[in-house]
């Protein structure tokens, strides 16, 4: 999960793009955090995520699982990893979390500066930041940014840069819609934390004039 | 992972979705390249293939190759943690665990992200490195400390030199005031490196969200600069144990 923050991408892009991590410590809060957890867990689908996994069942938004299913999975330990779609979204989330005071800890990984003024409009002071000093090393062997940022939306590099090749190729095609093509992409994430909005308005981008060749 | 040949149509809808690009054709059915796979998992789990040609080979768990899926499945868990992933909680419950204090930061030297992946070969360049600074203060529960053979030089572990995985994370938490030293010491070993990596420091902050100065100047003295997003704790757990 680390990698949630070196997502890439335009700031105005980014700023739909806020990933929400649960996470309750081992020796800390873990005993008897389960209703805790599900309580959160509740909230994130009252605001309305873009994605979401719970740790002990795995199956992301899109994979056709039931929020029953989900709740009811949540045990000891569990931790949540999910994603909105906007600084709105983000803000009623934390605003919620903050009256709920269950006392797990709760990471947002975006905009700095725009984190900045939620957690200050919600009354949240922030503990800890993990900065995001960039990419280095051999980086001439890396796809190009355009592919980048829908790759980075994987918290654990599940998304291949083939796939976002092969999906821009087909939606260029017209064999599948870009909303489709970004269900597609956020299938192999198994931490949930895809954002196929972000990835549908990033299709439609470069769908008319970005090309691809055949991997 | 293996594709079985004999169940194999050759529909190719599974190659794609390899991380590693290690599958491809051979004779008009998928094959799975052994040396490139990271064994994440990432084909089976998609359910692309047809006819269910796709599985885990018995030898998945056998070391040392049982270090690529430990590395490289996150829906795995390491041996070494017994958590899933490759890294430990880091700054995601400091406002708890107080891992991070105030007068240290965290670093995280992520290798093989984004996207290439790397042979552990890749980890031995930084560990040498950071060893032949003076620093050894490599997270106990990081799964990487288990595989230095010898923390003087920094080598890891002869048999584990040929192996892959996705990535793996160097994590230490420092006096603050060593922060230049690591910057400097890291920027020493970046031309060595087939591969990459991404840098992250963590710091405790001030009122406001605001990130203490000194981390920053310390920062910009070495050449590196930080990205406008970041993961940040929002400060709202609680001791209760």
């Amino acid at each position: 999960m680390t990698h949630s923050l070196h997502r890439e991408g335009t700031p105005g892009s980014l700023d739909k793009d806020y990933v929400v991590f649960i996470y309750p410590a081992r020796g800390y809060n873990y005993k008897g955090c389960a209703p805790k957890v599900r309580r959160l867990v509740e909230i994130v689908y009252e605001v309305g995520p873009a994605n979401m996994i719970a740790t002990t069942l795995r199956k992301n938004l899109y994979s056709g699982v039931e929020p029953d299913e989900v709740l009811d999975s949540i045990e000891e330990g569990c931790r949540v990893f999910t994603v909105f779609n906007s600084r709105e979204k983000l803000r009623e989330l934390l605003t919620a979390f903050k009256e709920a005071d269950e006392g797990i800890s709760i990471v947002v990984s975006g905009l700095i500066e725009k984190v900045r003024e939620v957690a200050a409009g919600v009354g949240l002071n922030p503990h800890t930041i993990n900065l995001s000093l960039g990419i280095h090393g051999g980086t001439e062997g890396l796809p190009p940014l355009e592919i980048r940022q829908f790759t980075t939306m994987c918290g654990h590099a599940m998304i291949s840069p083939h796939l976002v090749e092969d999906v821009i190729r087909r939606v260029k095609a017209g064999k599948l819609d870009t909303w489709n093509g970004s269900i597609t992409l956020a299938k192999p994430c198994a931490c949930g934390i895809y954002n196929p909005y972000r990835s549908m308005e990033m299709l439609e981008d470069l769908s008319s004039l970005y090309t691809v060749s055949r991997w | 992972m293996i594709v079985f040949k004999d169940v194999c149509v050759g529909c190719g809808r599974c190659q794609p979705y390899c991380p590693a690009g290690a599958i491809h054709f051979d004779d008009y059915r998928s094959t799975v390249d052994q040396e490139l796979c990271f064994e994440c998992g990432t084909c089976l789990r998609s359910e692309i293939c047809p006819v269910d040609a796709i599985q885990e080979p018995a030898n998945v768990y056998e070391y040392p190759r049982a270090l690529r899926k430990y590395f490289s499945d996150p829906t795995s868990t390491h041996a070494v943690t017994g958590i899933q992933g490759r890294g430990t909680e880091e700054s995601k419950t400091n406002d708890v665990t107080l891992r991070c204090g105030l007068d240290q930061v965290g670093i995280a030297i992520e290798i093989g992200r984004p996207t290439l992946g790397m042979g552990l070969e890749e980890i031995q360049k930084i560990t040498r490195v950071l060893a032949r600074n003076g620093i050894h203060e490599i997270e106990p529960n990081n799964p990487i400390n288990s595989m230095i053979l010898d923390h003087q030089s920094g080598d890891l572990k002869p048999e584990l030199l040929d192996e892959r995985v996705l990535s793996a994370i160097i994590e230490m938490s420092i006096d603050k005031e060593r922060l230049p030293d690591i910057l400097r010491a890291i920027k020493e070993v970046i031309p060595e490196l087939d591969s990459v990596f991404t840098l992250d420091v963590v710091t405790m902050l001030e009122p406001g969200l605001t990130v203490p100065p000194d981390v920053l100047s310390s920062i910009e003295a070495e050449g590196f600069s930080w990205r406008p997003n970041a993961k940040i704790n929002m400060g709202l757990g609680k001791v209760t144990e």
